[in-house]
C-alpha cells in the first residue's frame, strides 16, 4: 500500500462515526485525567487499558493515542495556573505561563498553550507522515556518546536560565544533579547517599523536586501575600482575547520549534522534556526582547508548548515503525498494542495498515477536537486563580501532596516533598533559580549513564566523544551555547561600565 | 569575614561539599570498570567546592525586590511555620485516619488559619473537595487512597 493510499484509509477508519467518537472520548479522558495532579500521560494510558479489553485494535489505539496528547495538553493546565508541573514536559511552560496568570492574563495564557498545542501537534503530525520510516533510522543511529552530547547541549541551557548570578545558576545546577545521583546506581548496583533507607534506593521521583521546588516553595509567597486582592476580575481573568501581535507572536515560535520537537521526540529517552527546555533555550536566544522571558513572554509560553506537543508525535516514530519505545509513556503504549494482540514495528505498516495510519489520521482530528474541547473551558479553568487566597493555599498542598501519594503511596515522599519545598523557599529567597536545578536534575541522571555507557564501550577511551560525528557536531554545539550567553553579559557589563 | 549574605551562604554550601565529598570517597570502587559510581559524584563534589568558594568571594550584587524578598514580617513567618506543622500533622495521620477527614480537616483548619472567614463556604469545599477526588481516584480510577476509619 502507498503512502497516499495509506493516508486516505487512515482517514477513512479516523473519519467513521465510530472513530470520531473514540477520538473524542481518548482526547477529553486524557485531558481530564492529564489536569490530575501527579497523574501525566503514563498514568493516563495505563489507567485506560483495562478499558480497551475486547474492543476493535484500531479504535483502541486511535483513541489511546488521542489519551496520550490530551494528557500531555491537560498537564499544561496546573503548571500555568499553579505553577505545579505535573509532568517534566511542562515544567518549561511554566516559566512564562504561570507569571503571565499571576498578571491577570489566565486565560490568555492557556488559550496560546492550546493554540501552540495544536500547532505543535499538526506540524508534528505531518512530519510523522511524511517521515516515519526514514526518522527510525536516524534514532536508532544515536549511542551512549551521542546521548551524552546531547544532554550536555540541554544542560548548557542553564547558562541562559539564570536571570542574575550565572555562579548561583550554576551552584544551584550542581545541587540538581547531586540529588539526582541519589539512589542504586543501575551500572554497579552501588546504593548512593541513601543513608539505609530503603525509600531512597529508586533514587527521588521527578514530580517531588518539581512540586516542591515549584509549587509548595510558590505556597510560601503567597501565604505572604495571602491578604492582597486579585488585581483582575474573574472576567478578564479568563478573557481568551489574543491580539494580532500575540498572534505573530505565537506563529514563529510554534512553526520552528514543532519541527524541533518533533526530531527531538523521536530520539529514545530524550523526548518532551528537553523538547521543552531546549526550544525554551533557543527562542530566547533568538528573541529581539529576551529579558522578557520568564515575566509572561507570550513566545515563552507557545515555543515549549507547541515543542512538547510535537514532541508527543515524534515519540510514535520509534514505536510505529521499529516497535521500541522511547520513554516510558510509548512503553506503556507498546504495552496496550500487546495487549490488544497488535505487533507495532517493521510489519505494522504493511500487515495493519488501518492501525498505522488510522492512528496518524485520527492525531490529525485529535487535535482540532484538543481544540475546540479547550478554548470553550478556558474561561471556567481560569477561575481557578479567583479563588480567595488562604482557600487556595490550602487546596495547592493538598493537589501536590495527593499528586506525589497517588505514584509513590509512600508517606516518606511526602516528607520530601515538603523538604523540596522549603528548599525551594530558601533559594528564591536568596535569588538562586530553580529551572537550573529541575534540568540538572532530570538530565543528569540520564546524562552520566550515557557518559558511563560511551566510556564502558571505549574500554575508558575518551576519545569515542570526538570520534563519532553525531557527538562532536552536539558537543561543539554545547560549547557555543554555554559561552555565548556568558561571553554576552560579560561584554554587555563592559559597555555599561 | 561573614559579612554579607553571599559569604554565609557560600561557607554552608562549602561545608555542604566537604560532607557530599567525604561520602562520595566511601563510595565502594570495583576493578574493571572505566567509570566507576563514585567517579560523577567525587567531580561534582569538587565542582560545588569550587563554585562555592566563587560565591564565597563574589560581592552581593543582589536587587532592592530581592532584598525586600528576604524581609519577611514576623506574622508573616508564623503563618508559613503554622502551615509547615500543620502540612506535617496532616501527612503523619494520613494513612491512620484516611484521605477524606485529614483533607477536609486541613484545608478547613489551614483556610480558617490564614484568614479566611466563611465559615459555611470553607466547610462547603473541604468536604466537597477530598470526596470529588477520593470518588475519581478510588472509584473511577482504581488508585487507592487510604481509607483509613472511614468504610468507604
Amino acid at each position: 500500500m502507498g503512502a497516499i493510499e495509506g493516508i486516505l484509509t487512515g482517514f477513512e477508519v479516523a473519519l467513521s462515526l465510530e472513530g470520531i467518537l473514540f477520538v473524542l472520548l481518548g482526547v477529553f479522558v486524557g485531558t481530564f485525567i492529564g489536569m490530575l495532579p501527579g497523574l501525566g500521560p503514563i498514568s493516563a494510558i495505563a489507567i485506560m487499558i483495562p478499558i480497551t479489553y475486547g474492543m476493535n485494535p484500531t479504535l483502541a489505539l486511535v483513541m489511546m493515542a488521542g489519551v496520550y496528547y490530551g494528557a500531555v495538553f491537560g498537564g499544561s493546565t496546573s503548571s500555568i495556573l499553579l505553577n505545579a508541573p505535573g509532568i517534566s514536559g511542562t515544567v518549561a511552560s511554566s516559566f512564562d505561563g504561570y507569571p503571565m496568570a499571576q498578571n491577570g492574563q489566565a486565560g490568555k495564557a492557556l488559550a496560546i498553550a492550546a493554540i501552540a498545542s495544536f500547532i505543535g501537534g499538526t506540524i508534528s503530525v505531518i512530519l510523522l507522515m511524511a517521515f516515519a520510516p526514514m526518522l527510525s533510522s536516524v534514532a536508532i543511529s544515536f549511542g551512549p556518546p551521542a546521548y551524552f552530547a546531547l544532554m550536555l547541549l540541554g544542560l548548557t541551557a542553564i547558562a541562559s536560565l539564570s536571570e542574575g548570578s550565572t555562579i548561583k545558576a550554576l551552584i544551584s545546577a550542581v545541587i540538581g544533579f547531586i540529588v539526582a545521583t541519589i539512589g542504586i546506581d543501575p551500572q554497579t548496583g552501588t546504593a548512593r547517599y541513601t543513608f539505609g533507607s530503603t525509600n531512597l534506593l529508586d533514587g527521588i521521583d521527578f514530580l517531588i523536586i518539581a512540586l516542591g521546588l515549584f509549587a509548595i516553595a510558590e505556597v510560601g509567597y503567597l501565604i505572604i501575600n495571602r491578604f492582597k486582592k486579585s488585581a483582575t476580575d474573574g472576567k478578564q481573568l479568563g478573557s481568551l482575547k489574543l491580539s494580532k501581535q500575540d498572534m505573530k507572536e505565537i506563529a514563529g515560535p510554534s512553526g520552528r520549534q514543532s519541527i524541533l520537537g518533533f526530531v527531538l521526540g523521536i530520539l529514545p529517552g530524550a523526548g518532551a522534556t528537553i523538547a521543552s527546555f531546549i526550544s525554551y533555550i533557543s527562542e530566547k536566544r533568538i528573541a529581539k526582547k529576551p529579558e522578557q522571558f520568564g515575566k509572561g513572554a507570550v513566545k515563552g509560553l507557545a515555543a515549549p508548548e507547541a515543542s512538547n506537543n510535537a514532541a508527543t508525535s515524534g515519540s510514535f516514530v520509534p514505536l510505529l515503525s521499529l516497535g521500541i519505545p522511547g520513554s516510558g509513556t510509548t512503553a506503556v503504549m507498546l504495552g496496550a498494542f500487546l495487549v490488544l494482540g497488535v505487533q507495532p514495528g517493521p510489519m505494522l505498516m504493511g500487515d495493519n495498515p488501518e492501525i498505522f495510519w488510522g492512528i496518524i489520521a485520527s492525531m490529525y482530528i485529535g487535535n482540532i477536537f484538543l481544540l475546540i474541547l479547550n478554548l470553550p473551558l478556558i474561561p471556567y479553568i481560569a477561575r481557578v486563580l479567583t479563588v480567595p487566597r488562604p482557600l487556595l493555599i490550602s487546596l495547592v498542598i493538598v493537589f501536590s501532596l495527593i499528586g506525589v501519594y497517588a505514584i509513590s503511596f509512600s508517606t516518606f515522599d511526602l516528607y520530601l516533598l515538603l523538604a523540596f519545598g522549603v528548599i525551594g523557599f530558601l533559594m528564591r529567597m536568596f535569588a538562586f533559580p530553580a529551572p537550573p536545578f529541575i534540568l540538572a536534575f532530570i538530565l543528569g541522571g540520564m546524562m552520566e549513564q550515557s557518559f558511563r555507557q560511551a566510556m564502558t564501550s571505549s574500554n575508558g577511551d575518551i576519545s569515542i566523544f570526538f570520534t563519532n560525528n553525531i557527538s562532536l557536531v552536539l558537543i561543539i554545539l554545547s560549547v557555543l551555547s554555554f559561552a555565548f550567553p556568558i561571553i554576552k553579559s560579560v561584554r554587555e557589563k563592559k559597555k555599561t561600565a | 569575614m561573614l559579612q554579607g549574605v553571599n559569604r554565609k551562604i557560600g561557607l554552608i554550601l562549602f561545608l555542604l561539599s566537604a560532607g557530599y565529598l567525604f561520602m562520595s570517597y566511601q563510595l565502594p570502587t570495583y576493578p574493571y570498570i572505566p567509570v566507576d559510581a563514585d567517579a560523577i559524584p567525587k567531580t561534582l563534589g569538587w565542582i560545588l567546592v569550587v563554585l562555592s568558594i566563587a560565591l564565597f568571594f563574589t560581592k552581593d550584587s543582589d536587587t532592592e525586590e530581592q532584598k525586600a524578598k528576604r524581609h519577611i514580617p514576623k506574622k508573616d513567618v508564623k503563618a508559613i511555620v503554622g502551615v509547615f506543622v500543620l502540612a506535617l500533622i496532616f501527612i503523619s495521620l494520613l494513612e491512620i485516619v484516611g484521605f477524606v477527614i485529614m483533607t477536609a480537616l486541613f484545608i478547613f483548619t489551614c483556610s480558617k488559619f490564614l484568614g479566611y472567614k466563611s465559615n459555611l463556604v470553607n466547610a462547603i469545599v473541604s468536604i466537597c473537595f477530598p470526596l470529588f477526588l477520593y470518588s475519581i481516584f478510588v472509584f473511577l480510577l482504581n488508585i487507592n487512597l487510604p481509607q483509613g476509619v472511614l468504610p468507604l
